[in-house]
């Protein structure tokens, strides 16, 4: 599926359920979304991670609203802890089956956003890990030179955000080097389809879901 | 126009400190140009000012550089790791493409063609951030490939990699100028085996620049050979030699690859140790390891202790690492803070009760106490970091490429800093370096790193070996 329909249909639904409450219809689509992620090969530790993120959240709020709220509502409460987990597996399934990359490329190709945020956020994306590694170093770097530096220290701070200052420019310079102008239109490597079909999901995912909305409890 | 035209050229980072003042060139199209000069003589600047880098980046500039018209200009950075947007080799390639805005269905068939000619189709969807420092040059040479640049512009591409590497992109290049009549300017502070590539030379001194006459070049070229010393002799350490770090059983695998094959060695307490080895073996991560900076199987022990189990502060008090990467040691601003951080901290007693400015001389560098570390340029940097780690006075000081982008006055100034050091505090030295002058008679033993397999030499070396 074309993945800048996928986010919208992921954005679209996420941001409907915030403003109902039904229980079912949170169920229908976690396995929904389950059945997508069982299909793109999840991992049992990827599981795990899904169902551990929402669980303190969900459980304080399903004791807040069953256990203290006015009416020991625990239905309320149930559908709201299954509205985390809506979120969850809603951000699940679009990332481990789209990559940056391709996310990117298709929203410089199908929504035609500016060029320049794609590749810079992506660039920054790519450095990343170079940035986590960074820090560590520092902490030993620090070490070596008889600082202690802990993760409170405004020392480690300073020193990764003028790393960062310097990356942003030597990225700058290598972008334009790679001969990336801001203005300028580009060609693609791969192109990124946007068919009748991904619009057709779009559709009828979205007229179902009302559909259900309006017909469970 | 068949020129590089440069006039009267005035260029500072800082006002009121230039870096070039005053400079006015010439430079033929279709040729292989050098720059060369010592540390910090602005040979990166003149380079980012013909790229057009300067001053969008930074700086004050006066003066003019005219370059004829549609020339396009590919440029090799001199910290390999940070010239790519993108993630693999192949979707770097793809990126720079698309910007030329090459036909989608052409891009697939010029990325396999600027990858083979770099020899680089294996590593084509590996991560960057894998790659040695070698590889990732040639990554950057490929990308020019890639964009048919008439003018490659190379920023001491060479100062991270090992001859072979070396070696092999001033061949590709000497092919592209032959075949394309590409013009191709390089910086760099060695000028050894040059002298079939390059046409003509710039000098630097004193904030100016001049270009010299063919033969003059050709001389220079010469005599720099001359002086060149790629042969050292060493012996293998005695088994009753007393060891400070042991590895046993150690082995490092990356990307389902064995980098290091199971080794059991011994680092020679009180000796200077050269560590050798192609680029991409696993002589940094060798380092790593011993800096508890990456992960290994096997055993590494320190004064007869594993290093797992020693704690991180008492274990980095006693060993040192000089990182390849200059700006990672550095933790303050000024080159004056660097210094009075290692002055207080400091236990080497060489350096004790000697100001900033005389330790700067010992170095040949002026009082620049009050320079911002990162504005130095990259052979002044290097000399600080190695000062700030001597100061230090570790009992093992691992060092990563110490002597990247000196020039030999500088070079040699070090060394001699570092054996009067060792007079007085005989520390142990592991040094990781490509470059081998002046190390004859000041390294006790010489370890190679090939094929997976690490193993003392004894007798002659030379670096054509590799």
């Amino acid at each position: 599926m074309n993945p800048s329909i996928k986010l919208l249909l992921l954005l679209l639904i996420s941001l409907e359920i915030s403003f109902t409450n039904r229980l079912f219809v949170n169920l229908i689509l976690i396995i929904c979304l389950f059945i997508v992620l069982i299909f793109n090969k999840l991992t049992w530790h990827q599981f795990c991670w899904l169902m551990l993120i929402p669980l303190i959240p969900g459980i304080a709020v399903l004791i807040t609203i069953g256990g203290y709220g006015a009416g020991h509502d625990w239905l309320t409460g149930w559908s709201m802890v299954s509205r985390f987990y809506v979120y969850v597996f809603a951000g699940g399934v679009m990332t481990f089956t789209t990559s940056p990359l391709t996310l990117v490329r298709s929203l410089e190709q199908n929504c035609h956003l500016p060029s320049k945020f794609a590749y810079g956020t992506l660039a920054a994306l790519n450095i990343l890990p170079q940035i986590k590694r960074n820090v560590s170093t520092i902490k030993v770097a620090g070490k070596m030179r008889g600082l202690d530096l802990h993760w409170w220290s405004p020392t480690l701070y300073f020193k990764a955000i003028l790393s960062a200052i310097r990356w942003s420019d030597q990225l700058a310079q290598a972008m334009e080097t790679h001969g990336f102008r801001e203005e300028r239109p580009r060609t693609y490597a791969t192109l990124i389809p946007l068919r009748w079909v991904d619009w057709a999901i779009l559709i009828i995912s979205m007229v179902v879901l009302q559909i259900l909305l309006i017909a469970l409890p | 126009m068949e020129q590089i035209i440069i006039q009267d050229l005035t260029f500072a980072y800082q006002k009121g400190q230039p870096i070039l003042n005053d400079v006015s060139l010439e430079l033929p199209l279709h040729k292989s140009i050098l720059l060369s000069g010592p540390i910090g003589c602005g040979k990166t600047t003149l380079l980012k000012l013909i790229a057009r880098l300067l001053p969008k980046y930074g700086g004050d500039c006066s003066g003019k550089v005219n370059l004829p018209q549609g020339q396009r200009i590919g440029m090799l950075f001199q910290d390999p790791t940070m010239q790519f947007t993108m993630d693999t080799p192949r979707h770097e390639l793809e990126f720079t493409l698309g910007n030329l805005q090459v036909p989608h269905k052409e891009i697939s068939n010029q990325v396999t063609t600027a990858l083979n000619f770099v020899n680089l189709q294996e590593v084509a969807n590996q991560k960057l951030t894998t790659l040695s420092g070698g590889q990732l040059q040639r990554v950057a040479l490929a990308v020019t490939i890639a964009m048919k640049a008439d003018i490659i512009l190379l920023d001491e591409p060479f100062s991270n990699i090992d001859e072979g590497n070396r070696q092999f992109i001033l061949q590709k290049l000497t092919k592209l100028q032959k075949k394309n009549g590409t013009t191709i300017i390089i910086s760099d502070h060695d000028l050894h085996n040059y002298q079939d590539f390059s046409q003509l030379v710039v000098q630097f001194h004193n904030q100016k620049a001049e270009l010299l006459s063919p033969q003059d070049s050709q001389q220079l070229l010469k005599s720099a050979n001359r002086t060149h010393a790629n042969r050292i002799t060493t012996s293998v350490p005695e088994a009753s030699a007393q060891p400070i770090v042991e590895l046993k059983d150690y082995s490092v695998i990356r990307n389902r690859n064995t980098l290091i094959g199971p080794t059991d060695l011994d680092f020679i307490l009180n000796k200077v140790t050269l560590l050798t080895g192609p680029s991409g073996a696993g002589k940094s991560t060798l380092l790593k390891s011993i800096a508890k900076l990456t992960h290994y199987s096997g055993k590494i022990t320190y004064a007869g202790r594993n290093i797992q189990k020693t704690f991180p502060g008492k274990y980095y008090s006693q060993v040192g690492l000089v990182f390849q990467e200059t700006n990672q040691q550095f933790l303050n601003v000024t080159v004056g803070e660097e210094l009075s951080l290692s002055t207080e901290n400091g236990q080497n007693p060489f350096f004790k009760g000697k100001t900033p400015q005389a330790i700067l001389s010992m170095v040949g560098l002026p009082d620049i106490s009050n320079r911002v570390v990162y504005s130095l340029s990259g052979g002044q940097r290097k000399l600080i970091q190695n000062l700030v780690m001597l100061m230090m006075g570790h009992k093992l000081l691992l060092m990563d490429e110490p002597f990247t982008g000196l020039d030999h006055k500088s070079l040699q100034k070090l060394l001699t800093v570092i054996k009067q050091s060792r007079q007085q505090f005989p520390q142990t030295l592991l040094i990781v370096s490509h470059q081998l002058d002046y190390l004859n008679g000041f390294i006790d033993y010489h370890l190679v790193l090939n094929h997976h397999q690490l193993s003392y030499q004894g007798g002659l070396h030379d670096e054509s070996q590799h």
